[in-house]
């Protein structure tokens, strides 16, 4: 059920009809964007694609769409590839207390392959793009960025493995688009209260369960590497980089060695972003380029950003909603699943059985008081235990059949809210609103009681008999 | 040369397609960060085309938000 | 292609590998209700379901889900059967201008072919079942119900026809439950005011979109019949009752014609309904059978109802968005489209463009201030122009980049609601809420990072390509992931 690195994920995905090679002559712009955008657009069964005719880049592979399905986060879950969202949702939960799983060190690992330490162009080593039109330049967008603690170089669960937005600016120098609360912010603000520059490394194509928990929010403290390798079921295997003491993923396709800049701010952006608009110009971080490696005919992975449903909702989505299912449930244990899809729990479904009348209420002020949900967590829509909060038409029935205008919206505002959010006014402020879309508790008065239509029984035996008539058609 | 969006002088070339086949340069604005591929779509790459909402004539590129403060250095 | 009748419509969609027969002996309770609603849960690509061998019926044809998904509902308006929602809405919307149908009388039409006046006993006749466990008897839960003002006899336009629920009683009586804003209420007041039975005839496996026009709130006064020929496109054919004036269309399956006993009530349900509960046992008129008539070979329709989403939801969805969506545009046409699928409407995504700050709210008060939307409407959810409002995920997004919670969310009450809806409390007390998850216009705050990506271009030709690829990789069609 393990993966071992990125280059073996990528021969699952093709062995389950989920890769496809690109063979076609395309332009860096606009074709590649135009790729990235089409596949994943194809939807929840839609494949990673592999490229490797880009003009002025023959021969260099690029990958995109890798974790832009849900067939293919199944896959990586070692899942069949028709998983159910809510499937997936409590094996991903399931798997989240085998925490922590263990890291293997390895030497000469096959990142180090090949190494770059002169004359880097990094517009001529990799196949890179414009996300979008009006982006400030070419974007890594797919990195898992490695930096340690300055203060704690050795305690290794300070290491953060985050996803970043890289800008590349020069033959050698990258933009690092980092936000002030991130673990990445503490690193930089040690670093430049000490005035060092902070070594980092930018590892591209790595193991996906380790992109998956790179822009997972866990508490700091809590190792990135030991959370992929629970998931995954097997050791993460690591090695030293070879310009800092930072531990890095051994088998991935390219690392790229640097230095943050200390104390230096230069401009960056804009990014077109999941909230579907471009994030304004801004003064941020610098990277200094000192090696490049890779292995031996490397895939570059990269992936298309924009407006939602794009490939950063599926690689964010469900480790979005476990933690949060977790912690409302470490005192709730009435919240029978949360849904926080939607642009990375801005807008938050739980599904929870009223122990008594609007409890629902009480679940929805834990939720904007975990860490995720103080900043995130702006619209919280409450429904039955029963119901599924995965499955959006049912969340309008409940809308529709359960909310009583007068007792169950409710706005808290002002309250914190999250920068990059473009309703967020002035940025970092915002409100919560709640919906409450459950069946009333006792002593919550109804009105007349309403009897409940019940699960009508046996459909499953039907629904393939039918499927299969259907098939037998042809048609 | 020319930078597409600061219109400053502050452009120059930084990389050519690496395949050889000379399909197109990379121009990079060691002023404002700016890149743009030569190949890339006209509209987007010429400043009399570019939407004014994005370009940054006469800009204090100062003024830009810092998302980053600058932490006070420890004694 | 526009149908002929029920029988014709059944043809195309097997053609196009939309209809299957089940064989297989099942028992009518519970196997018929369990089969109807494994069809029904195919929402996008569920096929109608014709049985043959039901437990004591053997021989006898019920047809389930024949408007259960949107591809059935797409060969019905003869379009291809992975026509998107949102074409499906334009192309209705389109039709609904246009002007009235064609009518043309026929005689010996195919619903007489066969005629029994005498021993009427319907649960003989029919292949009935009890839809939900606690229904209070075996019901018609797509029956299309024709009666006439008495004071206009032989009057077409003052002919109404409806979807209403009716309970099997004795042999050959039926219970018939409406509310009173119903067309058919204003027949039956009227009757009753003179002590006259009124002419009903229920007609079963009707032309497909003559259903969805009985379930569509027209002005007294338009005819369902007209309606449905303009939406089809097809002349639609008429024929006269044998017991009475009624017009009936000729190419139904079964019809029971029979008179409303006046000034008197009896007791009827419950019946699981839309809202996915049981309405209550009310005290409803009785209809006495007087003939059954129908073609040779009859087959019986009927439909799932009950926690949504159901063929019901299907039936009624897209007639409920499109006269909403024209009165809007009346006065506003920045509007660009309306999601009203959910609940008949109690639940609405509008898309709109806003030509200027907060324009959404005031398209908010015109929607609920519609007729329909008086009683239904309480959520009204605003995107822009540029969302699909029956994309649910898109409208998702829109609400987590665009809702202020301090500007956008805004709730009236107490106002009008709907009785048939469970939270309105009192029943038929509510209020409004809405929600404005659209981009800001001037004078309201406007800036940069509301600059949208555009559409990528070309990405609808890579997605092409992309997908035939990946065809051709898996060497077989793909199955739809059950999310």
């Amino acid at each position: 059920m393990s993966t071992r690195d990125f280059r073996e994920f990528i021969g699952k995905l093709e062995q389950e009809g989920q890769l496809v090679r690109f063979h076609e002559e395309i332009l860096p712009e606009p074709d590649v964007r135009g790729v990235g955008r089409g596949a994943v657009d194809l939807g929840p069964t839609g494949p990673a694609v592999l490229m490797d005719n880009i003009k002025g880049y023959k021969g260099k592979q690029l990958a995109l769409n890798v974790h832009g399905s849900w067939a293919n986060y199944a896959i990586m879950m070692g899942m069949p590839k028709n998983t159910s969202l809510k499937e997936m949702f409590y094996e991903l939960a399931r798997r989240w207390d085998r925490y922590p799983g263990e890291v293997k060190r390895v030497n000469n690992p096959v990142c180090q392959q090949n190494v770059i330490r002169k004359n880097i162009n990094l517009y001529e080593i990799f196949p890179l793009f414009r996300v979008n039109p009006y982006d400030g330049g070419c974007y890594f967008a797919k990195a898992s960025v490695v930096t340690n603690d300055l203060d704690e170089p050795d305690e290794f669960d300070k290491t953060n493995v985050g996803m970043y937005r890289l800008q590349v600016q020069g033959p050698d120098t990258i933009g690092l688009g980092a936000l002030p609360f991130h673990d990445l912010g503490m690193h930089v603000r040690h670093a430049e209260a000490a005035n060092r520059p902070l070594p980092i490394a930018i590892c591209l194509g790595v193991h996906p369960m380790l992109s998956v928990m790179a822009c997972t929010p866990i508490a700091y403290g809590k190792s990135e590497y030991k959370y992929a390798a629970a998931l995954d079921g097997a050791p993460m295997e690591i090695a030293k980089a070879l310009t800092s003491d930072l531990d890095i993923p051994a088998g991935c396709e390219y690392v790229i060695e640097g230095k943050v800049l200390p104390r230096q701010r230069f401009p960056e952006a804009p990014f077109g972003e999941f909230p579907g608009t471009y994030s304004g110009g801004r003064n941020q971080l610098r990277i200094q380029v000192e090696a490049v490696t890779h292995r031996n005919d490397p895939i570059l992975e990269n992936m298309y950003t924009g407006r939602s449903w794009s490939e950063l909702d599926t690689i964010i989505g469900l480790s979005t909603c476990v933690p949060l299912y977790q912690q409302l449930r470490e005192t709730m244990p009435e919240v029978t699943a949360v849904n926080a899809l939607y642009q990375h729990g801005l807008t938050v479904i739980v599904a929870v059985d009223n122990k008594f009348g609007h409890y629902a209420k009480t679940v929805a002020m834990r939720l904007a008081s975990t860490p995720h949900g103080v900043s995130y967590c702006k619209n919280i829509i409450l429904v039955d235990g029963s119901v599924d909060p995965f499955d959006l038409v049912q969340v309008m029935w409940a809308l529709s059949t359960r909310v009583r205008p007068a007792k169950d919206v409710i706005v808290i505002a002002p309250t914190p809210g999250h920068p990059t959010e473009p309703s967020s006014d002035p940025k970092g402020i915002s409100g919560k609103v709640i919906i409450d879309a459950t069946t009333p508790a006792y002593p919550d008065t109804t009105g007349p009681q309403y009897r409940l239509v019940d699960k009508v029984e046996n459909t499953e035996i039907f629904r393939k008999r039918i499927v299969e008539l259907q098939q037998a058609t042809g048609r | 040369m020319q930078c597409a969006r600061c219109l400053a002088d502050t452009a120059s070339v930084v990389a050519h397609a690496p395949d050889g086949s000379g399909a197109w340069e990379m121009i990079y604005c060691a002023r404002c960060n700016f890149s743009w591929r030569t190949s890339d779509e006209d509209q987007y790459i010429n400043p009399a085309r570019r939407e004014q909402i994005f370009q940054y004539e006469g800009l204090d590129l100062e003024t830009l938000p810092t998302v980053m403060p600058i932490a006070p250095l420890r004694k | 292609m526009p149908s002929l009748d029920f029988r014709d419509f059944l043809g195309q969609l097997e053609q196009q590998g939309q209809l299957v027969r089940l064989s297989d002996e099942i028992l009518p309770e519970p196997d018929v209700r369990a089969v109807a609603r494994a069809a029904a849960d195919m929402v996008d690509t569920g096929p109608a379901v014709v049985m043959d061998n039901i437990k004591g019926y053997k021989g006898k044809k019920l047809a389930v889900n024949v408007h259960g998904s949107w591809a059935n509902y797409a060969i019905m308006m003869g379009m291809p059967k992975t026509t998107s929602l949102k074409e499906m809405f334009y192309e209705l919307a389109r039709r609904w201008e246009s002007s009235a149908g064609e009518v043309k009388w026929v005689t010996n039409p195919v619903c007489q072919q066969n005629v029994i006046t005498s021993n009427i006993n319907l649960y003989e006749i029919l292949p009935l079942y009890r839809i939900n466990p606690y229904d209070g008897g075996f019901y018609f839960s797509k029956a299309s119900v024709i009666t006439r003002d008495p004071e206009y006899p032989g009057n077409l336009d003052k002919t109404n026809v409806g979807l209403y629920r009716m309970q099997v009683h004795g042999p050959d009586t039926i219970g018939l439950n409406i509310q009173p804003a119903h067309d058919i209420g204003t027949h039956l007041r009227k009757a009753e005011e003179n002590n006259q039975p009124l002419p009903i005839a229920i007609c079963l496996g009707v032309h497909p979109m003559l259903s969805v026009m009985a379930c569509t709130p027209l002005a007294y006064g338009q005819s369902e019949f007209k309606f449905a020929a303009a939406l089809d496109g097809r002349t639609q054919e008429l024929a006269k009752a044998l017991t009475c004036d009624l017009d009936l269309p000729a190419g139904t399956e079964i019809i029971l014609e029979g008179e409303v006993v006046p000034r008197q009530r009896t007791a009827e349900g419950p019946f699981g309904e839309m809202p996915g509960c049981y309405s209550a046992l009310r005290s409803q008129y009785r209809i006495k059978v007087k003939a059954v008539t129908h073609r040779n070979d009859p087959i019986m329709e009927s439909l799932y109802v009950g926690m949504p989403w159901t063929e019901h939801d299907t039936l009624v969805g897209l007639s409920t968005c499109v006269p909403l969506y024209q009165q809007l545009r009346e006065t506003m046409p920045e509007v660009t489209a309306v999601n009203a699928l959910y609940q008949h409407g109690l639940t609405v995504i509008v898309a709109v463009d806003n030509k200027f700050g907060h324009y959404a709210k005031t398209v908010a008060m015109r929607l609920a201030s519609t007729p329909h939307g008086v009683s239904y409407c309480k959520n009204i959810i605003l995107v822009d122009g540029s969302v699909d409002p029956f994309d649910l995920p898109q409208v998702m997004w829109a609400l987590s980049t665009r809702v202020r919670p301090d500007k956008d969310v805004i709730v009236i009450h107490p106002t009008r609601g709907h009785p048939s809806d469970p939270s309105s409390e009192p029943p038929g007390i509510s209020g409004k809420v809405i929600i404005d998850a659209t981009t800001p216009a001037y004078p309201d705050k406007t800036g940069p990072e509301y600059r949208l990506i555009d559409k990528v271009e070309n990405s609808d030709l890579f997605r092409q390509k992309l997908q035939e690829l990946q065809r051709l990789v898996s060497g077989r069609k793909l199955e739809p992931t059950t999310v």
